[in-house]
């Protein structure tokens, strides 16, 4: 595969199958190993089409999903619950691994799939934010500069030595959002951030998805907000159970989105 | 595949497809990461000990209450012989190593499943996790260290240099255990039946290795057994350096050969089930 000049992420029919059901598993593998190998015998050596087995405990959170992001662009992603948006974070974020198909993306990674990824409750505000900031992929030296603009940011400045479980819910995820805010890769992978706090603090984190998409750093970004995704993206992917349904431009994604939502 | 792109601020690509079963062990990944493995390390000490009126002295504590306890059960009532030397010293100078061994090997075991939302929601190379949790052990021993300098000058042995030895012994112990937690935190990840059979595991092979009775007690015909276990070199030969014996030089050769080996393996069985962590956990 060559990456074309300009784009940040390619992807190639990506497809992720899961496993259901513990029990069932092992005798599904057990037949249908034996069944599979005396029905297609060349199967095993082809290399397209679904790779993995197909049986009634599989199923296929995502199927043949390609598309392509371009360098400093904000790419949305929306649908439904269970369409396989996070599955899809999760794989461009290497946490786990397709089933098939392949992607590239060029530069620096960073994934933030959850507020307050890597806080402990027992740990202080401090200790959580350069605990955080390093599981996200900052550097030591990175959060210690950036301290002072993280903790003005979620406006927790006198808490900053007490235990994070004597915080609030909300100012946990504003510390948890500030420290993922300034992380700094090329490509930032986002899952649904912005559903939580006040609404002050959401017009905040948007200021900032705004300051972010601006310095030109590639930004994907799934969300259930549509207002969101029509002022933050210029591209939105649409999944509808693991497959792609649509893909362009946001306005008329948004708006095909929008019309078969009230149809529903 | 994972780091890379930290390492340098130069445009990297990274490919993204299904991978082989065995991968290459990327041992570099440890270093890369230390930052986060020293910090992993750190939170499991801290945390262990928050909210703990005595605090770190629980370290002291616990080894030191085990060493009354087996000197009164093993030493007085049941006689074992240590060879002349105080039965206390003779048993700390095993309960030792093969305290940091068996809780490298508990903490190991619970790492994949105690970070599981790490697991699921970060990208770090998941090797650092049991890895952290034997380095938050060495913590724990090198406290516990403290006590036994303590009895070497309350029973009046002599300060010796091959007391610098320890280190390596360390080190040693560290290897084995870390090659251990491998497979134990990895198939915990997928089984959780491991986590019980921890506490057994670590019992048993206490009581096959010359802990609490000189390897002299064990009858020739099981001979193999301690050359099979590497803990036992490893707690041979620290009692040689505390208590002044000749240290067993062939046996500690191939404790750190069985030692590497596990190591090797147990990384490579790693890496050979992380693709699948994210999903089974």
């Amino acid at each position: 595969m060559i990456t074309h000049q300009g784009s940040a992420i390619i992807s190639e029919g990506l497809g992720k199958q899961y496993h259901i059901g513990r029990q069932s598993q092992r005798y599904r593998t057990l037949r249908d190993t034996i069944s599979n190998a005396v029905r297609h015998p060349a199967q095993r050596f082809k290399r397209t089409g679904h790779q993995g087995t197909d049986g009634p405990n599989t199923i296929w959170a995502l199927s043949d999903v390609s598309f392509t992001v371009s360098q400093g662009a904000v790419f949305g992603i929306i649908g439904p619950n269970g369409s396989g948006k996070s599955t899809l974070l999760q794989i461009l974020g290497q946490i786990t691994e397709p089933t098939e198909g392949c992607a590239e993306i060029r530069g620096r990674v960073g994934c933030v799939l959850g507020v307050g990824t890597g806080f402990h409750p027992e740990l202080t505000g401090r200790e959580n934010v350069f605990l955080s900031g390093i599981i996200l992929g900052m550097t030591r030296k990175e959060i210690r500069s950036k301290l002072d603009e993280i903790v003005a940011f979620a406006g927790v400045e006198q808490f900053m030595e007490t235990p994070v479980k004597h915080y609030s819910s909300g100012m946990t995820v504003r510390l948890g959002f500030a420290v993922a805010a300034h992380v700094e890769p090329d490509v930032l992978l986002i899952d649904e951030v912005l559903a939580v706090g006040d609404a002050a603090f959401q017009r905040q984190c948007l200021h900032k998805m705004h300051e972010v998409a601006a310095s030109g750093r590639t930004v994907v970004f799934v969300s259930h907000n549509l207002p969101v995704i029509r002022s933050l993206t210029q591209q939105v992917l649409w999944l509808e159970q693991g497959m792609v349904r649509m893909v362009g431009e946001t306005h008329s994604v948004c708006n095909a989105y929008e019309s078969q939502d009230q149809n529903r | 595949m994972r780091g890379p792109e930290r390492r340098n601020s130069t445009p990297t690509t990274t490919v993204i497809a299904r991978r082989s079963r065995w991968q290459a062990l990327h041992l570099g990944e440890l270093w890369t990461y230390r930052e986060l493995l020293y910090l992993l390390a750190w939170r499991d000490i801290k945390v262990r000990y928050k909210q703990a009126v005595l605090g770190v002295l629980w370290a002291l504590i616990q080894p030191f209450v085990k060493m009354v306890v087996f000197s009164m059960v093993f030493g007085r009532l049941a006689g074992i012989d240590s060879g002349g030397f105080p039965y206390a010293v003779f048993v700390y100078a095993g309960l030792l190593p093969w305290g940091l061994f068996a809780d490298s090997l508990t903490r190991s075991g619970h790492s994949l499943v105690a970070s599981a939302s790490l697991v699921r929601k970060a990208h770090i190379p998941r090797v650092i996790m049991p890895a952290a949790s034997v380095m938050s052990a060495v913590f724990d021993y090198g406290i516990s260290l403290c006590l036994l300098l303590g009895l070497v000058v309350y029973f009046g042995l002599p300060w010796r240099v091959e007391f610098l030895l320890i280190v390596l012994l360390t080190l040693v112990t560290m290897l084995v255990a870390l090659g251990v937690g491998f497979f134990v935190s990895a198939l915990n990840a997928a089984y959780r039946d491991v986590q019980y059979v921890i506490p057994f595991l670590t019992q048993i092979w206490m009581f096959l290795t010359p802990v609490i009775y000189p390897v002299t007690a064990i009858p020739e015909r099981f001979r193999w057994l301690i050359l099979a276990n590497p803990m036992s070199g490893i707690i041979s030969a620290y009692r040689a350096v505390i208590l002044g014996g000749a240290i067993p030089w062939d046996q500690l050769g191939i404790s750190v050969g069985i030692g590497l080996g596990l190591f090797i393996a147990g990384l490579a069985f790693f890496r050979s089930m992380d693709r699948h962590f994210a999903d089974i956990i």
